[in-house]
């Protein structure tokens, strides 16, 4: 999964989407995802999204991201299904567990509503850039400068942060750790302790991050100070009513 | 254009002193170099240029910085920034941006510049720092050298008079180091920028620094001319700084009486007195 919020360079119809018709789609979908309480629709929903990550040239990387979901999915439907008591018995299993129709019902949806709820978000990451969002956060909705900033930092330091927690594993690792055993609880004992070179250094970072934007004018930022303009046109008008459409069926079915 | 008369200066809560009595003067354009070993207070003196100190660190500073006539503890940093562009050892921390053409805009945005003027300025910075090809790529799929010069260029787009470096070479490799100082010479050469940079790779130093300061305990241990300093390696020894072992050739052979010429700085210049030596 390494670089699954970075953004992917393009040119296609997507891309050149206004910043905030992506958001508006992406939430548009995601709600869409819990209007409806048909699998089907959601599967449909589903399907769409990796249709989307083809129409924006990335159909192999929307395709390993909804693997890696559906895999996701697949435990936590296995992580439910046992517990639901209302409905028909379907099956038996010591310990008081049964699988019920509701159950399965229930967890099956569940299941397809994370798979479908998670794509939209994390295609809308690939094809607009963070700046983009957090300028049109800023114009569009006025959120202030310094949060849209802070979300964006923060977007920024997910994947360097898991790379040098990757680092000290690694040199943990060189000194006789061993971090493959299965045992869940072990595990956290052992990476426990890690979190402390972690903070620090992650602290130290945060700080030159804080010298470097305050540097760099950070403080002397306003509403207007973002130099790309983000034009409205027929795409985003044509994108905007199929998401409603979407929205409206999904309502309803 | 910098002149420090009298610094010292404690971070809070520390129990000595990160700059003790540093007296500085840098002439426009020069090129200066900034070696000494861990905890010597080179990044200190470098915060005391671009104003982090004593704006960001709180601390107990005195004494006086002048950055182009501006006493840096009287302007905001702000201020400050028009002058001084500062790179800073953590290439991760200090770059804020995704994308390269982010980074470079983040300062110009910042700063207000003129929407007509961003473009040849964002341009003029990617060439300089040679990476125009990279202008639209994510800077996480970039090596470390490139990181380097996407935090360099985000600097020349703000076209600052003085470029305060802390170890920009830091994570690099060899040929990568080279390349940012080729950038940095062009920067004073061609542009007339003074570049302050804190460097452990002391031979790089020696090929590009107009002038070595020698940093220990706070204090300036030693001054000048790349070959003078060089000439003081048993000082340098002892403070912990490591000297080419050219220039520690040529103070063995000295002190023999085998030689007593200009201390090589590169190849050719060690082969001549070699020969020489040999005649002697
Ligand atoms: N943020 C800080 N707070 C307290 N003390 C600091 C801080 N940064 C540096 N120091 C101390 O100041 C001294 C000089 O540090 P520094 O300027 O980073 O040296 P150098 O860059 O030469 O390694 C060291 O003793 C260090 O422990
Ligand atoms: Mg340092």
């Amino acid at each position: 999964m390494k670089g699954f919020l970075d953004y992917v360079d393009g040119n296609s119809v997507l891309h050149r989407l206004n910043p905030m018709t992506k958001l508006i789609i992406s939430f548009g979908l995601c709600a869409s995802c819990f209007l409806t309480q048909n699998h089907a629709v959601v599967a449909a929903i589903a399907l769409f999204d990796l249709c989307l990550g083809a129409l924006a040239g990335i159909s192999r990387r929307s395709a390993l991201i909804f693997i890696s979901l559906l895999k996701l999915s697949a435990a936590l439907f296995l992580l439910q299904v046992f517990f639901v008591r209302q409905g028909n018995i379907l099956l038996v299993l010591p310990f008081g567990l049964r699988v019920t129709d509701a159950g399965v019902s229930f967890s099956a949806l569940f299941a397809l509503r994370l798979a479908a709820v998670t794509m939209p978000l994390s295609l809308m990451l690939s094809i607009t850039r963070m700046s983009d969002i957090a300028n049109v956060l800023v114009r569009y909705l006025g959120i202030p400068y310094k949060y849209a900033f802070v979300l964006t930092t923060a977007m920024r330091f997910i994947p360097l942060f898991t790379e040098e927690m990757a680092g000290i594993m690694e040199a943990q690792t060189a000194r006789g750790v061993r971090f493959d055993t299965g045992n869940f609880f072990r595990k956290v004992r052992l990476l426990l302790p890690l979190c402390v070179p972690l903070l620090i250094s992650s602290v130290r970072r945060i700080e030159v991050s804080a010298i470097s934007a305050e540097l760099r004018g950070f403080n002397l930022r306003g509403r207007s100070s973002g130099y790309k303009r983000y034009s409205f046109g027929a795409n985003d008008a044509a994108a905007l009513f199929i998401c409603v459409m979407i929205i409206v069926a999904s309502a309803m079915i | 254009m910098i002149k420090i008369e009298g610094l010292v200066f404690r971070y809070d809560g520390s129990p000595r002193d990160a700059l003790n009595d540093i007296s500085l003067d840098i002439e426009e354009g020069d090129f200066v170099g900034i070696i000494g070993p861990s905890g010597a207070g080179k990044s200190t003196l470098t915060y005391a240029l671009n104003g982090v100190v004593p704006h960001h660190y709180s601390g107990n500073f005195r004494g006086r910085v002048e950055i182009c006539g501006m006493d840096t503890a009287k302007a905001g940093p702000e201020a400050i920034s028009k002058y001084v562009g500062s790179v800073f050892q953590d290439i991760e921390g200090q770059i804020l941006s995704s994308v390269v053409e982010d980074e470079i805009l983040f300062g110009l945005e910042n700063f207000g510049i003129p929407r007509g003027e961003i473009e040849p300025r964002v341009e003029y910075a990617l060439k300089t720092a040679g990476i125009s090809e990279l202008r639209h790529r994510n800077i996480s799929s970039l090596s470390g050298g490139q990181k380097q010069k996407v935090a360099l260029a985000s600097i020349i787009a703000l076209r600052p008079k003085i470029m305060a470096l802390d170890e920009p070479t830091g994570e690099l490799d060899p040929q990568s180091s080279r390349r940012v100082f080729e950038t940095l010479k062009e920067l004073n050469e061609r542009h007339g920028l003074t570049i302050v940079v804190v460097e452990q790779k002391i031979m790089m130093l020696c090929e590009f620094a107009h002038r070595l300061v020698v940093m220990d305990e706070g204090r300036i241990a030693a001054e000048g001319p790349a070959r003078e300093v060089l000439r003081r390696g048993g000082m340098l020894e002892e403070i912990g700084v490591n000297i080419p072992r050219i220039a520690t050739l040529a103070r063995k052979l000295r002190g023999l009486g085998l030689y007593d010429g200009i201390t090589p700085l590169n190849l050719a210049e060690a082969e001549k007195m070699m020969r020489n030596g040999r005649q002697c």
